[in-house]
């Protein structure tokens, strides 16, 4: 039984740090979107106000996936752990031979 | 300390605006499947804030990025972006921890806001233009 608990919860653990790995994305596709607007500034500085706000759209869109990743980073880490041992000891009394 | 630029206020206070609408939502959604009570409200604040939060400080880190070079506006924003996920996951982890202050789900869910009010902006920005 605890053996059990201990695989789900170090899976869990294991999962949740894989999510995060989906962080890593985010920051080097907003760091590409960034060095074109310079560019684009550069070469239109009248344009700037226009650059900015799409690249600040642009920006929240891509960071969304690394939301994405931090909310079910944090839901195996603290929700799955818990609901995956229920079921286990749900699944241990129906049945009591195992 | 710079002065924000006039594109970055307007499209936080815009951002702060749909945050403040979806939230209302989620309470009123919360109340009517009889899920309601205080600590749905205290995650709500928690996150409402810090979504818009992260958004201003994207906005400034982009606002002072674009008056750099190629190279160091690259290194700038990825730093930023690990510090401003770093900065996520604290307030996630703060409102998951506590669940006699915070409830889990109100803390989650608007930290995907302004996703929702980017996703909007073309729509209110066409209605602008045509009227």
């Amino acid at each position: 039984m605890e053996l059990a608990i201990g695989i789900i919860l170090g899976c869990c653990a294991l999962g949740a740090g894989m999510a995060m790995i989906a962080g890593i994305g985010p920051g080097i596709g907003e760091g590409n979107a960034v060095a074109s607007a310079c560019e684009a500034i550069a070469r239109q500085p009248e344009q700037k106000g226009a650059v900015t706000s799409t690249m600040l759209m642009g920006c929240a869109v891509a960071e969304t996936t690394g939301l994405y990743a931090l909310v079910i980073a944090i839901l195996l880490i603290f929700v799955a752990p818990g609901m995956f041992v229920g079921i286990l000891k749900d699944a241990l009394t129906w049945i009591p031979t195992l | 300390m710079k002065s924000l630029d006039p594109t970055v206020k307007r499209e936080t206070i815009y951002v702060a605006a749909v945050v403040l609408l979806l939230s209302v939502l989620m309470q009123a959604v919360f109340l009517v499947i009889g899920r309601w009570d205080l600590t749905v409200l205290w995650g709500n604040l928690l996150s409402g804030t810090a979504a818009v939060l992260n958004f201003l400080l994207l906005g400034i880190t982009v606002q002072n990025a674009v008056t750099k070079e190629e190279k160091e506006a690259k290194t700038m924003i990825k730093a930023s972006q690990s510090l401003r996920l770093v900065f996520l996951l604290v307030v996630a982890v703060i409102g998951a921890a506590l669940p006699a202050v915070f409830h889990l789900w109100a803390v989650l869910i608007p930290l995907l806001f302004p996703r929702i009010a980017v996703m909007l902006h073309p729509l209110i920005n066409r209605k602008e233009g045509g009227s």
